[in-house]
């Protein structure tokens, strides 16, 4: 009986996050304030993450899973070691990406959707989302989380998201998952857990070479 | 210039052989994820593509990068039907599309016409040979048909298309290779265990 409460419990929990109703959020100017307030102060994040690619027409999950390094202003690593190995750095205005044994370099200049999409990434941790130009934004809430929601402006974007849904922690303010809605019914989430704030991490870990 | 025209098919021997061999060799993609790497006229693109069999026996891929932004979802029907769900806007060309449906129906082994095909041999191999709307699909394996060799899209003289198929592990090959012959372009296919 007692594990059942917990199957029951632990289930719930990672349901609340869709199933629970969100309302607009009644005090928009407390939330954006109280939100850059705390984004003033987050200087790095080191952080896991779950990404799961939902295929829905198919059936399908694609699940993967790395480390998530943040440290302002614009500096970003991904590292994706399950199932497969992929490394993205984001350094200012540049992209390095290694995919096995291969390595490209790019400039966040020379491709505008790729700059667009890296700084959702970028802003959401940097608490700068709600200010971005690329969006119209809606703000909504419920028991446990706030949910920000990006309507892409430009066609560009319109072309690869539907929506973007950023769940941010009523406690501490912090994005814990983004949720990225494409016009067919797909969706990409992402998931972080195991967050720690403002560690020292070394510059060297955004080195692009 | 007499060399250029010749076809590099002309010297093969009719042979006899069995078309139902080939069925062991077609791919079951149930579900499969292969981690995909695009090389395209100095071009590299990385990604995965996932191919499944839906229940009324279609096949769908999907192709995406490493962080889930898509590139492409292609339907391929049994009745050789295709359709195209979703491709980015930068592949939307009747070529690129034309193509990569051509290169995957080779490897799934559809197109095959049991009615038009024929058998032809050299010294090593057998060339069973499947004649096209326009060209010519080649499914090569060796004498007594055990291995798969390659396959080949080919015009009357020559292959433009060469792919291999490798390490079947409960129907689904663990390697595909695609490389075209007549431009800088080959796509590699390993299997990701989930």
């Amino acid at each position: 009986m007692c594990r059942l409460i917990l199957i029951l419990f632990i289930m719930s929990c990672c349901l609340s996050l869709k199933a629970q109703e969100y309302t607009p959020v009644s005090d928009v100017t407390r939330f954006k304030d109280q939100f850059a307030v705390t984004a003033k102060k987050i200087e790095t994040i080191k952080s896991d993450f779950t990404q799961e690619k939902n295929l829905s027409m198919l059936s399908e999950k694609i699940v993967s899973k790395g480390k998530f390094w943040f440290k302002k202003d614009n500096l970003l690593r991904m590292e994706y070691t399950k199932p497969f190995d992929y490394l993205m750095i984001l350094n200012k205005d540049n992209i390095y990406v290694k995919d096995g044994k291969n390595e490209t370099k790019v400039s966040t200049r020379s491709n505008k959707i790729f700059q667009q999409i890296n700084k959702i990434t970028v802003d959401c941790v940097q608490g700068t989302v709600l200010s971005n130009p690329d969006f119209k934004t809606r703000i909504l809430e419920n028991k446990n989380n706030y949910l920000v929601e990006l309507s892409p402006v430009s066609k560009g974007l319109k072309e690869f998201f539907k929506t973007i849904k950023v769940y941010i922690d009523r406690k501490d303010y912090a994005v814990n998952t983004i949720e990225m809605d494409e016009n067919s019914g797909d969706d990409t989430t992402l998931h972080f857990t195991n967050r720690e704030l403002n560690t020292t991490i070394p510059d060297a870990l955004f080195t692009i070479k | 210039m007499l060399f250029g025209c010749s076809s590099v098919y002309k010297n093969l021997q009719p042979a006899a052989g069995d078309l139902s061999s080939l069925e062991k060799f077609k791919p079951n993609f149930k579900s499969a994820l292969y981690k995909t790497e695009v090389d395209v006229i100095g071009h590299h693109l990385s990604g995965l593509l996932l191919i499944k069999t839906l229940p009324d026996s279609s096949v769908r891929m999907v192709f995406s990068n490493e962080m889930g932004f898509k590139f492409f979802d292609f339907e391929f029907r049994s009745d050789t039907g295709f359709k195209v769900y979703y491709v980015i806007k930068q592949m939307d060309k009747k070529a690129v599309i034309t193509t990569l449906q051509k290169d995957f129906e080779l490897v799934m082994m559809h197109k095959m016409d049991d009615k038009t095909a024929y058998v032809r041999k050299d010294g090593s191999n057998l060339y069973y040979v499947f004649p096209q709307q326009k060209g010519y699909n080649y499914y090569i394996t060796n004498l007594s048909g055990s291995e798969l060799i390659r396959m080949e899209r080919s015009s009357a003289r020559k292959p433009i298309v060469q792919a291999i198929m490798r390490n079947y592990s409960n129907g689904i090959p663990d390697t595909i290779g695609i490389t075209h012959k007549n431009f800088s372009f080959t796509i590699g296919l390993k299997r990701i265990e989930r």
